[in-house]
């Protein structure tokens, strides 16, 4: 094996020695990563469900212009294509006045409420589906002020109207899981680098050893940079048990209430990069504490 | 012993030029120290309580800086010794303490062993390295024990061991004997002297004037840091090489 193996190996045997010799403190750093990591990493799930139905509910967001009843079958063609040449249009569908009919018919169960009229009544229109980019309020702005100069368009109608409000609660969620992911990191940071601390402390004799049978600063503070990696993957670690522990636990409960309320929307877990990048950013909470407990400390 | 760069051959491993140290204005635990040691010369230095023993011994492994003066140790200069080239220098000088400084949860094997983990010594040459010192101390037999579980004697032994296990160049044990009985002391005495005669370079601080008596070796005595006598080891000294 080579020195540099060797030295690797040393470390992390002292690392882990160090961790059994300071039980207490070393649970109660990875404790405290895996507090801050289970509210974090439940926040950024429910944000990340939320956007999933936003993506979902956001492909069906479509504007409604509804044609003046005069107009012949060849102007509605030339409209439709106008419209769909429009700054964030995907396509256009076309609903003659018969279809309208069919449609109502349809939805109503059958034709007895227009029994007593002598005409259709129902407008022709076009359902303007929309680019993912434009599922914006400005983009959805920009688009109403160039339809609304066309010839032949009587109302334009925004269906779902309540996605603009929800995409904004999801922004605003998202912001405020970010803010308290900072605030909740840096506490844990700084308990991290409380225990690293702690644990140099404890071990002075040996590193008053260590420094007189010549040991390098590198080969003395590597292993508490590897206790606090250690302690923030192991925190990580039990971050995602408890995460997946609840979400088993009590989505039944609460699936039926999302039913009612998002239809068939469900609730889904981290994906494996997802779940990764939650430990990993365990030990990088770890590595950065102990980082700050020795930057300008005495070992 | 192994050679090492730093100093040529002959070139004296401990010089001190004019050297102080003041740890407040006006208050000096050495002052104008000058002095060389040979290759493998044994020196003892005493005086009592506060005379500046272990500052001077501290000031030849690097703990302290000279606040005045130059000591060149190996062929450096530790008044301008960075940070990062101590370590280097430590590994070629060994130190024993009278309060043994073992790792008590560790083995005594392990306690040797740590000279060599810090330069990356394979797992298999430091064990085989550390059980030929320990049998030359008489420890083989305890490597896997802890040192709350032997004697004075024995820790300070295990003590020795580790300082020596690196092959150092310089070794410096401050008062090593001062909390073993007599029997004991000869005999750490006597593997310290083993070690000189094998070309190692040893200063012993003690104001046990027995010791100084029985071994005949060069003395420097110290009094309110400065050096007030030199006494050259007498001829047919114990273990003479020095």
């Amino acid at each position: 094996m080579n020195r540099g193996l060797i030295l690797i190996s040393i470390a992390f045997a002292n690392a882990l020695r160090g961790i059994r010799s300071a039980s207490t403190t070393s649970s109660l750093a990875v404790l405290t990563i895996a507090i801050v990591l289970v509210l974090v990493g439940s926040a950024s799930l429910l944000v990340e469900n939320m956007a999933g139905l936003l993506d979902e509910f956001g492909a069906e967001l479509q504007l409604t212009a509804y044609l003046e009843p005069s107009m012949t079958e060849e102007e509605l063609h030339l409209l439709a294509e106008s419209v769909a040449a429009a700054p964030g249009v995907d396509h256009v569908d076309i609903v003659t006045r018969a279809e309208a009919l069919a449609r109502f018919e349809k939805i109503a169960g059958g034709s007895e409420l227009l029994a007593g009229l002598d005409e259709n009544p129902l407008p022709a229109s076009l359902e303007i589906h929309l680019r993912p980019e434009a599922r914006t309020a400005e983009a959805l702005e920009i688009l109403r002020s160039s339809l609304d100069g066309l010839p032949g368009i009587e109302e334009l109608a925004q269906g779902q109207e309540w996605i603009e409000g929800y995409s904004r609660v999801v922004a605003l969620a998202r912001s405020g899981a970010f803010a308290i992911s900072i605030v909740l990191g840096m506490a844990a940071l700084l308990i991290v680098a409380n225990t690293i601390r702690l644990a140099v402390y404890a071990r002075r004799d040996e590193l008053e050893i260590l420094a007189l049978v010549g040991a390098s600063r590198t080969f003395v503070r590597v292993p508490f940079v590897l206790e606090g990696t250690i302690q923030g993957l192991l925190g990580g670690l039990l971050a995602l048990c408890v995460i997946y522990g609840a979400y088993v636990l009590f989505l039944p409960q609460i699936s039926f209430g999302l039913e009612l309320v998002l239809g068939q929307a469900e609730l889904r877990f981290f994906t494996t990069s997802e779940a990764i990048r939650l430990v990993a950013s365990g030990g990088g909470l770890g590595l950065l504490g102990s980082i700050t407990a020795l930057v300008g400390g005495r070992t | 012993m192994r050679r090492r760069a730093g100093n040529a051959i002959g070139e004296p491993p401990v010089r001190m030029y004019h050297v102080s140290k003041s740890y407040m204005a006006g208050q000096y635990a050495l002052h104008d120290v000058s002095f060389e040691v040979r290759r493998g010369e044994f020196l003892f230095l005493t005086g009592a309580s506060g005379a500046g023993k272990t500052t001077l011994l501290e000031l030849v492994f690097a703990a302290e800086e000279p606040s005045e003066g130059q000591i060149l140790v190996l062929g450096r200069n530790v008044a301008r010794l960075g940070a990062g080239a101590i370590p280097a220098l430590r590994r070629r000088v060994g130190v024993v303490f009278q309060d043994f400084k073992l790792l008590e949860d560790r083995t005594v094997e392990e306690n040797v062993r740590l000279a060599l983990d810090v330069v990356g010594t394979p797992r298999r040459d430091a064990r085989a390295r550390v059980f030929g010192l320990l049998k030359s101390v008489g420890l083989q037999h305890r490597r896997f024990h802890h040192p709350l579980s032997l004697s004075g004697g024995e820790q300070q032994r295990v003590a020795l061991a580790r300082a020596l296990v690196n092959e150092p160049e310089i070794l410096l044990a401050d008062e090593p004997t001062g909390n073993l009985d007599p029997e004991l002391t000869i005999e750490i005495m006597d593997l310290i002297v083993k070690a000189s005669t094998r070309g190692t370079t040893v200063i012993v601080a003690t104001h046990d004037h027995s010791l100084i008596e029985r071994y005949g070796k060069r003395v420097l005595r110290l009094e309110e840091g400065r050096i007030v006598e030199d006494i050259p080891a007498a001829s047919g000294s114990i273990g003479a090489s020095g």
